[in-house]
């Protein structure tokens, strides 16, 4: 095989726009994600915190991803904990909660700032998919990402069925706030 | 030449793989090394009909737990004359169970037979973990019995100690999958109050158990203890039979019943492993139920707003 020297010069130059291409395509990863749930009616607030949730946003696409194990969220009690995984969650079948989407704003995240979005895609929770636009904040600092969000999400948009029996103890609706910090990937 | 060609191919193909390098793989390095975690609810209940499961309360968790026995269903003692065993209370229990930590529980009870108040210890040894570096559940149970009626004979209880009865039972268990989770239990208790030479005062037993999950909150649940014809001959004057229990559980948030079958008068292990008389032939099987809750006695001393949960 002979090579002419514009085919060389022709793949070199790709090469090159390649690595400029992914030089700017910056990916930000973050561990340690805190998640934080609230069920609220007139007799009983319950809360729980998870902290392993994970997220990663790549820079050119605006791709958002945050998801969290479903085992990671303690409660106060660990008997509550234990039926919300085994009763409502079903953690042993849906181990995992996610979202997935794009967020609709453009971006410099090389910039520091502050800037409100909203985040457009998929949550699953327990096996289902529902397509959610969902605010939040995007704060940039030093090259560092914090992402906040609050939204809320309807048990039964879930197939997440409450007994008669405990209606009055857990919420229809959850709240779940979410704080993560993602740092650029290596 | 050549070679710079080729390396500037490469390059490019690796370039481009970089390129497509979604967020998913992305996320995929960063779950790596998530740890294995503990398995949880091997069992729903810290019995499961006549047993002792692996589970323990959780800590602070104070259960109250209700059982009864009714009479045969059939045979000379049942059928519509007592309505199948209902107006027969064969055994009666009442017992608090409270967890210290949320591997360490005690229990303090009282049953009808023989006026026998019981006290326990369960502790857990080991857990299960969801990657298999540990199988199986281990749990050490340990029980004393106190007989506290009056004797039936001067000399039944000529010694106070004989009216102490004292169990002890290493239980393992394995969830083989998040429907079925089986045990075994072997068991020996120390005793004095035997009514014949021949019955041995230390009985060897051995149980299994098992829990198949049929919806969210319902489950089946059966346990068997075999203790004739192991350390205790099969020909004594009076026929003893090995417990045989089965039954439903549904559970509701905290609160749990249950609803059994089973040849066994008697609700303890103290009781019910030396003392069953009944069989499941000629109609000597009963109906029993339990009503258990649970109670959280103490507010954690956690702080984090994050995870208090309030009721009002």
């Amino acid at each position: 095989m002979i090579w002419g020297k514009r085919t060389t010069s022709i793949l070199l130059g790709v090469s090159f726009t390649l690595l400029q291409l992914s030089a700017n395509a910056q990916s930000y990863v973050g561990k340690g994600v805190k998640l934080s749930l609230f069920s609220s009616t007139p007799v009983e607030d319950i809360r729980a915190v998870n902290v392993k949730g994970t997220a990663v946003l790549v820079g050119n696409t605006r791709e958002i991803v945050v998801q969290a194990p479903i085992k990671g969220f303690e409660f106060d009690r660990k008997l509550m904990q234990e039926h919300f995984n085994e009763n409502y969650m079903e953690s042993d079948k849906y181990p995992m909660a996610k979202f997935k989407g794009m967020i609709d704003q453009v971006i410099d995240f090389t910039k520091n700032g502050e800037y409100d979005i909203t985040a457009s895609g998929k949550l699953n929770v327990h096996g289902v998919d529902k397509m959610r636009s969902i605010q939040g904040k995007v704060i940039v600092k030093d090259g560092a990402i914090q992402i906040l969000t609050e939204f809320k999400v309807p048990c039964a948009d879930h197939k997440i069925k409450i007994p008669i029996l405990i209606i009055t103890k857990v919420a229809e609706v959850i709240s779940i706030k979410v704080d993560g910090k993602l740092n650029l990937a290596k | 030449m050549k070679k710079t060609g080729l390396l500037a191919i490469v390059l490019s193909c690796f370039l481009m793989n970089a390129q497509a390098q979604k967020a998913d793989s992305l996320l995929k390095t960063l779950d790596s090394n998530n740890g294995s975690t503990e398995v949880e609810a091997v069992f729903k209940s810290t019995r499961v009909v006549l047993s002792q499961s692996t589970e323990t309360q959780k800590k602070h968790d104070l259960d109250l737990r209700i059982r009864h026995h009714f009479g045969d269903i059939g045979g000379r003692f049942g059928s519509s004359h007592t309505l199948y065993g209902l107006d027969v209370a064969s055994d009666l229990f009442i017992g608090f169970d409270y967890g210290i930590t949320d591997d360490f529980t005690v229990g303090i009870g009282r049953s009808k037979q023989d006026e026998l108040f019981n006290f326990s210890g369960k502790y857990k040894l080991l857990k299960q973990k969801s990657d298999g570096g540990m199988p199986v559940n281990l749990t050490l149970f340990a029980q004393m019995g106190w007989i506290a009626r009056s004797p039936f004979s001067e000399s039944e209880f000529s010694s106070y100690a004989n009216r102490f009865s004292y169990f002890i039972q290493p239980i393992f268990s394995r969830k083989f999958s998040s429907r079925l989770s089986l045990e075994v239990l072997p068991a020996l208790l120390m005793r004095k109050n035997t009514t014949e030479s021949r019955d041995p005062e230390n009985l060897f037993s051995i149980g299994f158990a098992g829990r198949m999950k049929l919806s969210k909150r319902l489950s089946f649940v059966a346990d068997y203890t075999l203790v004739n014809g192991l350390s205790r001959p099969t020909d004594l004057s009076q026929a003893y039979f090995n417990p045989l229990g089965v039954g439903l559980e549904i559970e509701t948030g905290g609160h749990i019943f249950s609803l059994n079958f089973m040849n066994s008068e008697y609700i303890l292990e103290n009781n019910f492993i030396p003392g069953t008389k009944k069989s499941w032939q000629d109609g000597g099987v009963r109906f029993g139920f339990t009503i258990s809750r649970n109670f959280t006695l103490f507010k954690s001393k956690n702080k984090d707003p994050d995870k208090t949960s309030k009721i009002y």
